[in-house]
């Protein structure tokens, strides 16, 4: 199901079991910044058209363009720039650990990884009207270590995430306890 | 004036191919889902270099001269 994604430092025979972003919502409501900025560069020639009746005739006109022109310029670039933070920000599970990468802003890429083992608890949390009309939330991933939680946010489907989870650690679990079981009994 | 307004143009359009540069680098780098990225580099470059070309054509179609006059500069 995830053939076309791929991480840093990936394994082997390390399958991917769910791949996340953050919801959808999450993005649209960053993109409402984006269509505000069109929505005013748009009024504001209609603004001065309609104050100056002249003003497609006027050597203003020009300059206006121009200067809408150079803003979209920037807002072009500013959307590219909300999509990447929203396509680099992911949550990865696989069989054998769940990695986190956050990008925040450029240049600045932060990776952890939690081994299945090593977790203790799993909650999920989906707080406020719209996170549950369209099921999304965070998901806390307590572990044994030193660094209290490991934290999934915005993502869809957080109580179907957080199962998952809990399914692949006991299964992981079962194994470790098993390979530990044929080592101490000197298995082969 | 031409001149000054030709430089602050130049900076404002190496800051936007500045800020590009990283945009793609952030793109091809990270390959975390090739397709996707690859889909969005060619949106990317060819709406960009498109309203970069619009913007010098309507760069050059303003008439400097006759705004600074009428500013009195």
């Amino acid at each position: 199901m995830y053939e076309e994604f791929h991480f840093p430092g990936q394994r082997e025979n390390e399958n991917i079991i769910l791949f996340l972003r953050r919801h959808w919502f999450i993005f649209l409501k960053r993109l409402l910044l984006i269509i505000a900025a069109i929505m005013a560069l748009v009024f504001i020639y209609f603004a001065f058209s309609a104050l100056n009746h002249n003003f497609a005739e006027s050597e203003f006109h020009n300059l206006l363009l121009f200067g809408e022109s150079l803003a979209t310029l920037f807002v072009w670039n500013f959307f590219f720039i909300l999509w990447l933070d929203f396509y680099l920000d992911a949550w990865i599970v696989t069989n054998e650990r769940i990695i986190n990468i956050a990008q925040r802003g450029f240049f600045n890429r932060d990776i952890s990884e939690l081994k299945l083992t090593k977790i203790q608890d799993v909650t999920s949390e989906i707080i406020g009207v719209i996170p549950t009309l369209l099921n999304y939330g965070n998901i806390y991933v307590q572990t044994a270590g030193k660094e209290e939680r490991f934290t999934f946010y915005q993502i869809p489907n957080p109580n179907y995430v957080k199962n998952v989870i809990v399914e692949l650690q006991e299964k992981e679990r079962q194994s470790e306890e098993k390979e530990l079981g044929s080592f101490v009994r000197g298995e082969p | 004036m031409s001149g000054i307004v030709t430089i602050l143009y130049a900076i404002l359009i190496m800051i936007y191919i500045a800020m590009g540069a990283a945009i793609v680098f952030h793109m091809l780098h990270y390959k975390i889902n090739r397709h996707a990225s690859m889909i969005m580099f060619f949106i990317y470059a060819i709406g960009g270099s498109l309203l970069l070309l619009s913007n010098f054509i309507l760069f050059n179609s303003v008439n400097w001269y006759q705004i600074a006059s009428n500013f009195r500069f």
